[in-house]
């Protein structure tokens, strides 16, 4: 069901050394259960505690909380040419997932250097709660989502589409995505829950992948 | 795994073909896997009994999109 891609570094904040992670395309039972039993019973928590302090979700970053990575995956795996899944495991554990779409619907850029052009849509990406700083005082890893974002980066190369990717950010993430991925903020998608569509541009990719 | 096909088109196909690949920026191979991936998508919007619209930039006409 999947299919190791390659062998990353990640940083481990906790310690300061660099641990081998596996990124696979793909994904088992072991991930969505990881999930399950690892990821879920920590944002429960956590935003238990928030309730109780009046923070926001975007303010501990769990605003993906409730997503339901077993149907996402059910859907994936059932359709392989318009989606892919990728994970990323460290330490015996899941530590991020993103879910791409390769065609179809939200396929197109709306960036105006390449309006129309065909890009790889991230529909869903997630991180483990321990690597969140936000979400707990002591983060494990760091470079979990950028792995998964330069994995759909190099999809769309891949694909022909020269690095252009796209996504529809929660409110919690739009600086990780402008600030430190180097996306284009292309305003509010008033047909898309109101949240803010950005994308990579190809002279960025290339910039990100080249620097 | 990959296959290779033969695909028979006319000269004027042949010509669209190229043309979008030059506009595009990409293979005949990439635009026609584009275009499968469009064409699944969309089908299978509508087998849900989605409708799919296409609405003029004035917004003055709309109609709908029907596949084969």
């Amino acid at each position: 069901m999947k299919a190791l891609l390659s062998i990353v570094p990640l940083k481990n904040r906790l310690n300061g050394s660099f641990e081998e992670a596996s990124l696979f395309q793909g994904i088992d039972a072991d991930n969505l259960a990881h999930i399950e039993a690892r990821w879920r019973p920590m944002f429960e928590q956590r935003k238990i505690e928030a309730k109780k302090t009046g923070e926001s979700l975007a303010e501990i970053n769990a605003e993906d909380a409730h997503w339901e990575w077993g149907k996402k995956a059910i859907a994936a795996v059932r359709d392989p040419f318009l989606f892919d899944i990728f994970v990323l495991e460290c330490a015996g554990n899941t530590q991020a997932i993103m879910l791409v779409r390769k065609g179809g619907e939200k396929c197109f850029s709306r960036h105006p250097d390449h309006l129309r052009a065909p890009l790889i849509y991230v529909d869903f990406l997630s991180t483990a709660p321990w690597n969140r700083s936000r979400l707990v005082k002591e983060p494990v890893y760091k470079g979990c989502g950028r792995t998964l974002i330069s994995t759909a980066i190099s999809l769309s190369f891949e694909e022909e589409m020269r690095g252009r990717i796209g996504l529809h950010s929660l409110p919690g993430a739009e600086e990780f995505y402008q600030d430190q991925v180097g996306m284009t903020d292309l305003g509010t998608d008033r047909n898309y829950h109101g949240l803010r569509y950005f994308e990579l541009s190809i002279s960025n990719a290339a910039r990100i992948f080249n620097p | 795994m990959k296959r290779t096909m033969t695909l028979n088109l006319t000269d004027a196909e042949m010509s669209l073909l190229e043309g979008l690949c030059e506009e595009k920026g990409v293979s005949k191979t990439a635009l026609i896997r584009q275009a499968l991936r469009l064409y699944k998508s969309v089908d299978e919007r509508l087998a849900r009994g989605d409708k799919v619209f296409v609405e003029s930039a004035n917004k003055a006409e709309k109609a709908e999109l029907m596949v084969l």
